[in-house]
C-alpha cells in the first residue's frame, strides 16, 4: 500500500492519468521478459514528458523510494523487475520522434519510441537504424540504450553503443544531463558509453540522438549445411579470418532447425547437424563478390550444401526461421532456459564440443541458436520443470556453460544484460577491484542507490556469500538462475 | 575535487627513497630528462616533473603508482610526448611514468582479428609487426604515437569515417588505478553487457583516472585493393555537399579529406601538385576488392559531377596515390612554408556534417578578418576540421589575435551542436570550453574523478575543469 504522502506527491507529479496503484493495474508490470521473477510494485507512474520525469524523480529522491525505469518490458534478464517498496517509471508515453536530419544521418527520438518505428520513420530518406534485436517490433530505443542491445546485424554495424550519438537524461536528484555529441566526439569522460548498458542504474533517459545508416542497395543470404557442428564453428572462424565481415552470420544446430521447420517451414535441410546463415549487403557487385568469397570458405570448411537466396522473398524466408527459433523451441519443450554467453570467435568449435559433451552428461537436450559472427551463444536448454530434479540439472548445466565461456576469455552476457538473472555470475567474471570500480561509477551518478537497486552490479557482500556457497555446494553454483 | 599542490620536499624524498632500490637507474631526476618529459607538441610552456621512472611491467607501474598514492605525490603517464593540448605538463610536479619501455606486442590472433599490446607500442611498430599476417590497425593520428597514449586521448585520424576512432577499436584495457591496483576492463568477447563500460571510461580520460598499461585492439584484414581520387570544386559548400551525398548513399569511403583553396595553394607549391588549381579540393581513398574499389570510385565521380566538381582524377598506381596523400600529410608544413618565421597551431573543431559548410564559411570570413596566415584541412566525413593559424611569436598582439580566433572557432562549433575537440583532446588547453559544452554532466564527470581518484593524484589539473568559485562542485552536495 502506498503511503498517503507519497501517493499525493506522485499524483501531483503526473496526475491521475499517469499514476497506477490498483492491484489489477499493477499486475502487468510485475515482470519483464524474464517471467521467472515476479514482484508487484507499489505504484507505476507513466509520465508524459521530461518535466514529469523530473518531478517523479524528485519525489522519490525525497521519500527515498527506489525507482525502476521500464521501457516495453521485453528484457530477458529481469532488469525491469519491480522493487517491492519501489515505483516503476514507465517511459512508454514518451513516443515522439523529435527531429530527423537526413544530411547528418541522425534522428532525435524520445525513449519510448519502438526500435522498428525509427527505421519506418526514416525509410523515406533511404536510411534505417541498424541495431535490430529480435524483439524490435516491440522493444523501445530507451530500453535498447539501457541494455546496449545487439541483434543479428551488429556484427557489421555495431551494438547500440556504436549507433548512439547523444543522450539526454535525468539523474535521481532531478538534474538534467546531456552526454555525447551530435558530432563525432565529445571531450571529457565518455559518459555516453557509461550510460549504454547501465540497466537503468545511472539515469533515466529522456531523449536519444541515434545514428542512421544508409539502406544497402541489395542484401543476399547464403545458407550452408554441415554434417558436423564443429565444422560449422570452424567455418565461422575461417570467414572472419579471411577478413570478411558479413552483415550477419548466424548458426543453428539440428535441434533448433528441426524445431523451427515444424513451426515456420523455412525450408532448412533437416539432416544437417548444423546450418549457417551468412548475409552480405552493399552494391550488387560487392554482394556478388563477397558471396563468391564466402562460398569458397564454406566449401573448404566442408559444407555439405550451399544455397544462395535467389530473391528477397527467399532471403526473408531464410531469416524467418532464425528469428522464430525461440518460440519454435518453446513449442517442443515444456520449459527452456536461454543462455547468453559470449566467447572469442576462435574458441567456437571447442565450446560447441564442450556444450555437446555437457548435454550428454546432464541428459538434457540443448538447441543452439546464436550470433556466431561475434561469438554470442544462445544455447536453449530444454527441460520439464514438473519432473523432480530436472530444473536443478538445467540450472547446473547452464552454469557450467557460462563458466566455460568465462574460462575461454568470454563473458557471461553478450547482449541480454545482467539484471537480476546473472547478478551472481558477475562475481565469477569480475574481481573485487573491478566491482569496486563499478560501484564507484554508480555512486557518482546515484549515491543514494535509488535507481534500480539490486540489479546489474552485485554488492561485495553478496559475492562473498556467493563464494562461500560455491565452496559448500559445488553442484549448485548458480542457485538464483531463473525458473521458466 | 581536492585542491592539488606540489608535493612537499619531504614527500618527494620519501617517494624517491622507496622507488630507488627497485628501479635503480630507471628512476631519473636529472634536469634534462625531466625537461624532456615536461611538454608535448602544443603551444603550452613546458612544466617538468620532479622525477621520471621507466617501468618494465604492469606490476612495476602499479608499484610506482601505489608509492605515489601513499606519499601523496602526483602521477603523470607519458608516451611519445606528441599530444597537442598540454596533456603531459606536470602542472603540480610529481612523478612522470614513461611507458615507452612497455613496448611488446604480446599476442596477435588472426582468427579473432585482435591483438594484445603493451601501452608503449607505437601504431607504426604494431603495423610493421602484423603486416606479414595480412592485418592492419587503421587509426592514424599525425604522429607515430604510442597506442596507450592514443587510447588515453581517444585519438583518431584520417580514416575514422570508415574505421572509427580509438573508442571503436579498443576491446579491453589493463589499467593501474589511482591506488596502484591492476584491473582489467572489457575483454576478448566482441560484445558484453556485463558491468559498466569502464573501457570507454578510461579511453579519453587522459591519464586522470588511471594508467593504461595494456590494450586489446581490434585488427582488420588488409584491403585487397586501394585507390585514390581527387576532385576540385568552385566553392567549399559544393565540396561538403558531395561528401554529404556520398555518406547518404553509403559509399564506404575509407578517407575523405577537404582542403580549402589557401591550403591547396600551399600544397601545390610545397608538393609540386602542378596539375591542380588553388580551389577547394577533396581527396578520397577507397579500400576493398579490386571490383568494389572501382565501383566506389565511379559512384564518387557521379556524386562529384552532380555537385559541379571538375577534374576528377582517379589514381590506382601506388606511386601516384602516395604522391597525392603525401601532399595531404604534409599540409601543415606546406601551409607554414607560406609564412616563414612564424609559428603555427591548429584548432580541432568538429560539427554535425549538416552544419559543416556553414561552419567552414563563417570560420573563413573570421580568419580572413584577422589578417593572419591561415588555411583549412579537414577529415570532412566526420565533420572534423583543423584551421591552421600562423602567428609571429615575437608579437604578443599577433599571438593574442590567433588565440582569440581559435577560441571563436571552438565556440562556434559548440554553438552548431558540435565540439571544441574532435580528436586532439582537452589537456590543459581546452578546459574552459568544457564548461560551455557540458552543463550538469561536468559535475558528474567531477564526481567520477573524485570516485576513482579521491586524492586527485592522477594527472591533476587536466581534462575536467575544477569548479569555479560559486560553481557547484558536485551534483549531490
Amino acid at each position: 500500500m502506498l503511503e498517503p504522502k507519497l501517493f499525493q506527491d506522485l499524483m501531483a507529479a503526473v496526475g491521475a492519468q499517469g499514476l497506477l496503484t490498483e492491484p489489477e493495474d499493477l499486475r502487468p508490470y510485475e515482470c519483464d521478459g524474464l517471467s521467472a521473477y515476479r514482484q508487484v510494485p507499489q505504484a507505476v507512474v507513466l509520465p508524459e514528458d521530461e518535466a514529469q520525469v523530473i518531478a517523479v524523480l524528485k519525489v522519490c529522491r525525497q521519500a527515498k523510494v527506489p525507482v525502476v525505469p521500464r521501457g516495453a518490458g521485453t528484457g530477458l534478464s529481469g532488469g525491469a523487475l519491480p522493487h517491492a517498496h519501489g515505483v516503476v517509471l514507465s517511459l512508454t508515453r514518451l513516443t515522439r520522434i523529435l527531429n530527423i536530419d537526413p544530411q547528418a544521418c541522425t534522428a532525435v527520438v524520445q525513449p519510448g519510441v519502438r526500435n522498428l518505428a525509427i527505421s519506418e520513420a526514416v525509410a523515406p530518406y533511404g536510411l534505417y537504424y541498424a541495431p535490430d534485436p529480435s524483439s524490435q517490433i516491440a522493444c523501445t530505443i530507451g530500453g535498447n540504450v539501457a541494455e546496449n542491445s545487439g541483434g543479428v546485424h551488429c556484427l557489421k554495424y555495431g551494438l547500440t553503443v556504436h549507433n548512439i550519438r547523444r543522450v539526454r537524461g535525468v539523474l535521481i536528484n532531478g538534474e538534467i544531463i546531456e552526454v555525447g555529441n551530435e558530432a563525432l566526439d565529445a571531450p571529457g569522460y565518455d559518459l555516453l558509453a557509461a550510460l549504454n548498458g547501465s540497466e537503468g542504474l545511472l539515469a533515466v533517459i529522456t531523449e536519444i540522438t541515434v545514428k542512421l545508416t544508409p539502406k544497402p542497395q541489395l542484401a543476399q543470404c547464403v545458407l550452408a549445411a554441415f554434417d558436423d557442428v564443429v565444422k560449422a564453428g570452424t567455418a565461422v572462424s575461417n570467414i572472419i579470418a579471411a577478413g570478411i565481415i558479413p552483415a550477419g552470420l548466424e548458426m543453428m544446430d539440428q535441434a533448433a532447425t528441426r524445431a523451427v521447420e515444424d513451426f515456420v517451414h523455412a525450408g532448412y535441410p533437416l539432416d544437417a547437424a548444423s546450418i549457417l546463415l551468412c548475409e552480405s549487403d552493399g552494391t550488387p557487385e560487392e554482394v556478388a563478390e563477397e558471396i563468391e568469397r564466402v562460398t569458397k570458405v564454406l566449401e573448404a570448411a566442408g559444407a555439405s550444401e550451399i544455397r544462395v537466396s535467389r530473391d528477397e522473398a527467399e532471403r526473408l524466408k531464410f531469416w524467418a526461421g532464425r528469428k522464430a527459433a525461440f518460440p519454435a523451441v518453446g513449442r517442443i519443450t515444456p520449459d527452456y532456459y536461454c543462455m547468453d554467453g559470449t566467447i572469442p570467435r576462435h574458441t567456437l568449435p571447442e565450446v560447441l564440443a564442450g556444450i555437446e559433451a555437457l548435454s550428454k552428461e546432464y541428459g538434457l537436450r540443448c538447441a543452439n541458436v546464436f550470433h556466431a559472427g561475434d561469438g554470442n551463444l544462445h544455447p536453449l536448454i530444454m527441460f520439464d520443470a514438473n519432473i523432480p530434479g530436472e530444473l536443478e540439472r538445467a540450472e547446473s548445466f547452464g552454469g557450467r556453460i557460462l563458466e566455460l565461456c568465462v574460462r575461454m576469455g568470454g563473458t557471461i552476457t553478450g547482449e541480454h544484460g545482467v539484471g537480476i538473472e546473472k547478478i551472481n555470475q558477475m562475481c565469477v567474471q569480475f574481481s573485487r577491484e573491478e566491482l569496486e570500480a563499478f560501484h564507484a561509477l554508480r555512486d557518482a551518478f546515484d549515491p543514494y542507490e535509488l535507481l534500480n537497486p539490486g540489479k546489474a552490479i552485485p554488492t561485495l557482500r553478496r559475492c562473498a556469500e556467493f563464494g562461500a556457497m560455491h565452496v559448500h555446494h559445488h553442484e549448485t553454483r548458480f542457485p538464483e538462475l531463473p525458473r521458466f | 575535487m581536492r585542491q592539488r599542490q606540489r608535493p612537499s620536499p619531504k614527500a618527494l624524498q620519501k617517494l624517491l627513497a622507496r622507488l630507488a632500490p627497485h628501479f635503480g637507474e630507471r628512476l631519473v631526476t636529472g634536469a634534462a630528462v625531466c625537461a624532456q618529459h615536461g611538454h608535448g607538441e602544443g603551444m603550452r610552456e613546458p612544466m617538468p616533473p620532479d622525477a621520471v621512472v621507466f617501468p618494465l611491467s604492469n606490476e612495476e607501474v602499479a608499484l610506482a603508482v601505489r608509492a605515489c598514492y601513499e606519499e601523496d605525490v602526483p602521477v603523470i603517464a607519458f608516451g611519445t610526448g606528441t599530444s597537442l593540448e598540454g596533456h603531459v605538463q606536470a602542472l603540480h610536479g610529481g612523478l612522470c611514468i614513461d611507458l615507452m619501455r612497455l613496448n611488446r606486442v604480446l599476442e596477435v590472433s588472426a582468427a579473432d582479428l585482435d591483438c594484445q599490446v603493451q601501452a608503449g607500442v607505437t601504431r607504426e611498430q604494431l603495423n610493421r609487426e602484423i603486416r606479414d599476417q595480412g592485418l592492419f590497425f587503421p587509426i592514424d593520428p599525425g604522429a607515430d604515437a604510442s597506442l596507450g597514449g592514443m587510447a588515453a586521448t581517444r585519438a583518431s585520424g584520417t580514416n575514422a569515417v570508415r574505421y572509427g576512432t580509438m573508442r571503436d577499436n579498443v576491446l579491453g584495457l589493463t589499467v593501474v588505478t589511482a591506488e596502484g591496483r591492476i584491473i582489467h576492463t572489457g575483454g576478448r568477447a566482441r560484445k558484453s553487457s556485463a558491468g559498466y563500460d569502464l573501457t570507454r571510461l578510461f579511453i579519453g580520460s587522459e591519464g586522470t583516472l588511471g594508467i593504461i598499461t595494456e590494450l586489446r585492439l581490434k585488427l582488420y584484414g588488409m584491403p585487397e585493393a586501394i585507390s585514390s581520387a581527387v576532385c576540385q570544386f568552385h566553392d567549399l559548400a559544393a565540396a561538403v555537399n558531395t561528401v554529404i551525398m556520398a555518406m547518404q548513399l553509403g559509399i564506404p569511403v575509407a578517407r575523405i579529406e577537404i582542403l580549402d583553396e589557401r591550403q591547396m595553394e600551399a600544397c601545390i607549391r610545397y608538393s609540386h601538385l602542378d596539375e591542380f588549381q588553388a580551389a577547394p579540393t577533396l581527396f578520397f581513398e577507397f579500400h576493398g576488392s579490386k571490383k568494389s574499389v572501382a565501383e566506389q570510385a565511379e559512384q564518387m565521380q557521379a556524386v562529384s559531377d552532380e555537385n559541379g566538381g571538375s577534374d576528377y582524377r582517379w589514381a590506382v598506381q601506388p606511386e601516384e596515390r602516395s604522391r597525392l596523400w603525401k601532399a595531404r600529410h604534409n599540409a601543415y608544413y606546406a601551409s607554414m612554408a607560406m609564412a616563414p618565421g612564424k609559428e603555427g597551431f591548429s584548432t580541432d573543431a568538429c560539427v554535425p556534417i549538416s552544419r559543416l559548410a556553414e561552419c567552414l564559411l563563417e570560420t573563413k570570413i573570421e580568419a580572413a578578418a584577422t589578417g593572419l596566415h591561415h588555411s583549412i584541412v579537414g577529415h570532412v566525413g566526420d565533420g572534423n576540421f583543423h584551421l591552421l593559424i600562423a602567428y609571429d611569436p615575437a608579437l604578443a598582439q599577433e599571438r593574442a589575435l590567433a588565440e582569440d580566433l581559435a577560441r571563436a572557432v571552438a565556440l562556434r562549433a559548440i554553438r552548431l551542436g558540435g565540439t571544441c575537440t574532435g580528436e586532439h583532446g582537452v589537456g590543459l588547453h581546452k578546459l574552459d570550453f568544457l564548461r560551455q559544452e557540458h552543463g550538469a554532466a561536468l559535475g558528474l564527470m567531477r564526481a567520477i574523478k573524485v570516485a576513482l581518484d579521491p586524492r586527485n593524484l592522477m594527472n591533476p589539473g587536466k581534462t575536467i575543469p575544477e569548479a569555479l568559485p560559486g560553481e557547484i562542485e558536485s551534483l549531490h552536495e
